[in-house]
């Protein structure tokens, strides 16, 4: 037997507040995880999706908080394609556009010419031809969510569209997405001439030098920031709130687990007074008695971390199944969010369980002995 | 002395458990050391006051007690005199109000000091037995041996060692609640003498015993004190009990009334300071 063998016997001694505390724990991990997990996925996907178009950079309003925030004017397309390296250059606006039944759908519009009509792995049916207006061609989740098929009527932003294709995207953004003409969007969100962001591929041959040259001359065209996907988001404000509620609220999820470990470890060094002096007078050290108890907070800890993990999991494999969920975001548990998440988890249960633990280091143990 | 027994070499195996310790070889030199050469103080207590509820009750009353090493003595007197309280101080497990416990010559002070001397040099046996109700009468034991930097396989072999010298050989694995109160006490003393401790204080260990079993539990107790010169300090209210003990030291209203190795004059000087 050991301290951590004596910890195990003294929780099942009481199998319901234990049981109880470490359910209390793990939907506090759980929770944490799940919220971080998600916030982290909401950017991953989105990166994934831009990722997936194959940009070498994306060219946005210099200053915008977010990629929803800034517009650009469209000829800024043609001065940046002119620019030496630059391959391709496309620019796109896009918006959650309002559709029947009170949903909003995430909605891209490309120019006629634009290349990145010709990369839409397309499932069926086919993109607009040049000069062809109100039709649209649909991600696959998008059209499930919408309930369109080919040739169906689709209303967007008050338009009416015709479905003419539906794309296999493999991200779960780009699944969710509607395609239409650049000039439908512009026209019917009142942004005539304008795009959100340019999607500019450069000559790969060149490596991080000409990239950033490219980048550079850019920037100098004015008023623009040419960014990969990944700083992108980084900056983006929308994400860093995101990311700051979510950790906040993980931060309170994850004390409320501390806080079961104190509650059950006070009334269980209440209970076992006795016990505790009993272990003083057989000469059981102040850092020993304080170590036996801590250790009960830690096994709690760890069992209700692995409650907390399987919630996550649970978590990973049920949202993408609800549709308002899976159609925007996959969540993944990542080693990255995992970690930090139980170490925090364990701090906070070591730091709750050290109350209880201190003060029955500080009976006398004859005091201790009378209890009963 | 009495011929060795089969229950003395189990005994003599517990210490032979502990040569890799340079403590247990003090211990051992200790326990096998004749006691007419060991007549220096064990513990003292010196001019030792308990007060309870900010000093309206007195519990001890600048109380004088030499206890040698071998000494094998009975601390007597009615409910409520404060035998309880002297036993309390001389194992450490409450602080004087004022006075001093010396142990070996050397004043006793902090907890981290007492906690220290009941995990090497003091057993002790409680009435109430005070073991840990879920473990087994091996854990039990096995607890006292934590924090002295004996492997798990050792502790356990230690402790069941000494529950065999205590006859219990065959309930190592029983929780305590299964046990006779016979039983229990004697996994009690087990418990108190897995260390080799100088001294093994008894706080009226038969109390709660039936006749029987409290004749086993005494006899152990005497045997350990006569055979292995441990010292032994019992507090009993029985006076057939104290009687078998060479020293006597009766307490009433927190002063020692009588001690059987101090002459009477002398004695009347305590509680008067």
């Amino acid at each position: 037997m050991n301290l951590v063998g004596l910890a195990l016997r003294n929780l099942r001694r009481r199998p319901v507040r234990t049981g109880l505390s470490i359910l209390g724990i793990g939907l506090a991990v759980g929770s944490a995880l799940a919220l971080i997990a998600l916030s982290r996925s909401i950017k991953d996907s989105t990166q994934e999706g831009i990722d997936e178009m194959g940009d070498d950079l994306v060219v946005m309003q210099k200053g915008a908080s977010d990629i929803f925030g800034g517009f650009i004017p469209e000829q800024m397309v043609e001065h940046i394609a002119a620019i030496r390296g630059v391959v391709r250059a496309s620019g796109e606006l896009f918006m959650f556009a309002p559709s029947a039944g009170h949903t909003s759908v995430l909605t891209l519009g490309w120019p006629d010419t634009s290349y990145l009509w010709k990369k839409v792995p397309l499932r069926e049916g086919r993109v607009p031809q040049q000069g062809e207006r109100h039709v649209a061609v649909l991600g696959e989740a998008a059209a499930a969510s919408l309930g369109k098929k080919l040739g169906d009527e689709l209303e967007l932003v008050g338009e009416t569209f015709r479905v003419i294709g539906i794309a296999n995207y493999t991200t779960v953004v780009n699944r969710g997405l509607v395609l239409v003409p650049l000039a439908d969007l512009q026209e019917a969100s009142y942004r005539t001439r304008q795009v959100t962001m340019i999607h500019v591929n450069v000559d790969r041959g060149g490596g991080p030098a000409e990239l950033s040259r490219v980048r550079s001359s850019i920037e100098a065209l004015g008023n623009v920031t040419a960014s990969t996907a990944n700083d992108v988001l980084n900056n983006d404000r929308n994400f860093a709130i995101l990311k700051a509620v979510s950790l906040a609220v993980s931060i309170i999820a994850v004390a409320i687990g501390a806080l079961n470990v104190l509650t059950a470890l006070v009334m269980a060094t209440q209970e076992r007074t006795r016990e505790i002096g009993i272990f003083a007078a057989i000469g059981w050290s102040r850092t020993r008695i304080i170590t036996s108890i801590v250790s009960e907070g830690v096994v709690m800890c760890a069992f209700g971390c692995i409650l907390g993990e399987l919630f996550s999991f649970a978590a990973a494999l049920v949202f993408p199944h609800i549709p308002t969920i899976g159609d925007l975001i996959s969540v993944k548990p990542h080693v990255a969010v995992i970690v930090p998440i139980l170490l925090a988890a364990f701090a906070l249960c070591i730091v709750g369980a050290l109350l209880p633990a201190w003060r029955a280091a500080q009976l006398i143990p004859a005091d201790a002995l009378r209890r009963i | 002395m009495s011929a060795p027994t089969p229950r003395d070499d189990v005994m003599m195996n517990v210490m032979n458990l502990r040569p890799t310790l340079e403590v247990d070889r003090h211990d051992l030199l200790r326990l096998v050391r004749p006691r007419s050469l060991d007549s220096r103080p064990l513990i003292s207590l010196r001019g030792v006051s308990r007060l309870y509820d900010g000093g309206a009750i007195t519990a001890l009353q600048n109380v004088d007690l030499q206890i040698d090493a071998g000494d094998c003595m009975a601390i007597v007197g009615a409910s409520g005199s404060g035998k309880s309280s002297l036993v309390n101080m001389l194992c450490g497990i409450d602080h004087p109000s004022s006075g001093t416990v010396v142990w070996e010559g050397r004043p006793q002070r902090t907890r981290q000091d007492w906690a220290k001397l009941r995990r090497l040099s003091i057993g002790i046996v409680f009435q109430e037995f005070n073991l840990i109700p879920t473990l087994t009468a091996l854990e039990n034991v096995e607890l006292a041996l934590f924090g002295r930097g004996l492997s798990g396989s050792r502790r356990q072999a230690r402790a069941a060692t000494v529950l065999e010298y205590v006859g219990l050989q065959h309930r190592l694995n029983n929780l305590i609640t299964r046990l006779s109160g016979g039983e229990r006490q004697r996994v009690a003393i087990a418990r108190a003498i897995v260390n080799a401790p100088a001294l093994l204080i008894g706080d009226e260990p038969t109390g709660n015993l039936d006749s029987t079993s409290a004749a086993n539990v005494a006899a152990l107790m005497f045997r350990l004190c006569e055979d292995y010169g441990m010292t032994l300090v019992l507090v009993t209210h029985d006076e057939k009990l104290a009687a078998r003990c060479p020293r006597q030291v009766r307490i009433k209203d927190g002063v020692i009334v009588e001690d059987t190795a101090i002459p009477d004059p002398l004695l009347e000087l305590q509680g008067t300071a």
